[in-house]
């Protein structure tokens, strides 16, 4: 027996050794390097770091002005996506129950979030172009000139444009989960409500949306990660112009380190962008406990 | 009972079914139309893009394979495709491989450090991605992976770690006794796991190839960060230096789009099964 358990973590041992050395130095260690950078003054190449104390923390706070334009912005995707997880739970439910074609639908539904997200990006700017574009085009075609507007360079517009592409792309990620949990319900507990003359609201509201709390949970967690790090659409469609007007924390973060040489500022910024998921993930729990408490 | 009810219940289900069909071809349009535009105008000359409407294909005898030739000339893109190739190769061989026995070892042993090394995995999977690479950025270069293919595929392999996640939702499905069996009958750890525990995870390798492919084609930052070389280009990358340098040409940046799109569509048409399988198991079962 001895020998077998010998055997055993002789297995163990030669499993996990590989990936977690790969785990520490890139993912362990960078993420305390962020914590120990945050402090220092490093731009990146020089072998010179010093240690600065919170100086970034106030910085960042106080004196980047554009950072919370940024993450103002960050607000717009979070709540856009927020209104649109309802619509989402619908449409799900909608798919789920099983009609002619429900399965071509699914998959439609999905598309979106699998293909390539910078082509798609680019397919939008064209999409919402000033010159030819489609968009314009479609008010063109229904006699509503009046509505055409620069989507991409109105300062004031650009990040619900922005948004929308982010809808467009995510939503059918939530869609599909929601549909996978939907159909995770016992099917007998569905078929005796009907028996029981429950119609599709009430076994909405009764059944489905209480037995699926979890991945409701889940999606809600991932809305405040996805639209806190809110980055690539931004990234390819507006550099996040026009100024900072569509930037976001993270592109910000990111031209802080890479453009602008600032490491250790930017390292700041990366913590607070963590702290900031947990904490609004927190609040976002507790506002919607005391509203099911009430209800 | 009445007649009377029995037809409103029926007129419901219609106008429930009609409803039905509207949103769902409603969902279709938005989701073809952008990528309808796009297609439309990878057939059009220069000329055509101002006259003719962006929403619908140029006359049948203007369409144009102009945009598709120059696009297909590019030498560039050979060498996107072979990177992207390689790279996905490499990684996905290395996720499924290490993300198998990870799981199997977290899910079936205990031992020694067991707690920390799971919270360790815990926390990769927790950890913002993009702003990492900040403090990822100075460790990539110190290891001399700056500017090769090695940057992205050992990021792909250490860090992306949906994969230990599914393993172990299947592992936890089979049987422990199915490995003390086996073990009796003289069976090693690593005959057991190779030859009766992985071919059992098969489903979950299948979805685990499938998304991890489509993903890391389509990532655009860690390419763009560590391999500006010019040799070094991805599918994605090719685009972005593509775009850069097609300025306001939009019927040929168009045909790009498309060629670039082709691959992850056509690996979605054919395995949709597992793409959505995998993303359901990542979430549902907690």
């Amino acid at each position: 027996m001895n020998s077998l358990t010998s055997k055993r973590n002789q297995f163990i041992l030669a499993s996990l050794l590989l990936p977690v050395i790969l785990l520490i130095i890139f993912v362990v260690v960078p993420a305390f390097n962020l914590l120990g950078m945050s402090v220092t003054d490093w731009d990146g190449f020089s072998a010179d770091m010093n240690f600065i104390g919170f100086l970034n923390y106030y910085d960042m706070i106080f004196k980047s002005p554009d950072l919370w334009l940024s993450l103002r912005n960050n607000g717009i995707y979070f709540f856009v996506h927020l209104l649109f997880i309802p619509i989402e739970l619908m449409i799900a439910v909608m798919l789920n129950s099983k009609f002619k074609g429900s399965h071509f639908f699914k998959s439609m539904t999905f598309l979106p979030y699998i293909i390539n997200g910078v082509a798609i990006s680019y397919a939008f700017s064209y999409f919402f172009s000033p010159i030819n574009g489609a968009f314009n085009e479609i008010f063109t075609v229904l006699g509503l000139e009046g509505a055409i507007q620069n989507w991409l360079s109105d300062a004031g517009l650009v990040n619900y444009v922005l948004s929308s592409v982010s809808l467009w792309r995510f939503s059918g990620y939530h869609i599909i989960i929601f549909i996978a949990a939907l159909q995770s319900i016992p099917q007998d507990i569905m078929e005796a409500s009907t028996v029981d003359g429950a119609n599709a609201w009430q076994k909405f509201k009764a059944i489905q949306i209480p037995s699926i709390q979890l991945v409701i949970d889940f999606i809600l967690f991932d809305n405040v990660r996805g639209a806190l790090q809110a980055f690539d659409i931004p990234f390819v469609m507006t550099s996040g112009g026009p100024g900072y007007a569509s930037s976001t924390f993270t592109l910000y973060t990111i031209n802080t380190a890479f453009k602008f040489n600032n490491f250790g500022l930017a390292s700041t910024m990366a913590v607070a962008i963590m702290f900031l998921i947990i904490a609004v993930h927190l609040i976002q729990n507790l506002i919607l406990k005391s509203f099911s408490r009430k209800g | 009972m009445t007649p009377n009810i029995t037809l409103s219940y029926k007129t419901k289900r219609i106008i429930g079914n009609i409803l039905k069909y509207l949103i769902s071809i409603g969902i279709v349009c938005l989701v073809l139309g952008p990528i309808l535009v796009i297609l439309f105008a990878s057939f059009k000359t220069k000329g055509d893009m101002v006259t003719s409407s962006p929403l619908l294909l140029p006359a049948l005898s203007k369409i144009t394979f102009d945009n598709y030739e120059r696009v297909l000339g590019n030498k560039m893109l050979v060498s996107a495709f072979k990177n992207s190739f390689f790279i996905v190769l490499i990684s996905v061989f290395f996720n499924v491989l290490l993300g198998s026995v990870t799981a199997y070892c977290l899910e079936r042993f205990d031992f020694k450090f067991k707690k920390i090394i799971f919270a360790l995995f815990i926390m990769g999977m927790m950890i913002p991605t993009f702003v990492t690479e900040i403090a990822r950025f100075k460790i990539i270069q110190s290891l001399g992976l700056y500017n090769t293919l090695g940057a992205p595929i050992i990021i792909y392999i250490a860090s992306d770690l949906m994969q230990i996640y599914i393993y172990r939702q299947f592992v936890a499905k089979i049987p422990a006794s199915l490995d003390e069996s086996a073990l009796v009958d003289g069976c090693s750890y690593f005959r057991l796991f190779a030859q009766i525990i992985f071919p059992l995870l098969a489903p979950a390798t299948a979805t685990l190839i499938i998304i991890k492919s489509v993903t890391i084609i389509n990532d655009m930052y860690i390419p763009y960060l560590y391999m500006p070389n010019n040799k070094l280009k991805t599918l994605t990358t090719f685009l972005m230096d593509f775009a850069g340098a097609q300025q306001g040409s939009w019927q040929r940046l168009s045909a790009a789009i498309v060629i670039v799109l082709i691959p992850t569509v056509l690996i979605y048409i054919f395995f949709q099964k597992y793409i959505l399988e995998g993303i359901s198991a990542g979430a549902v079962k907690e």
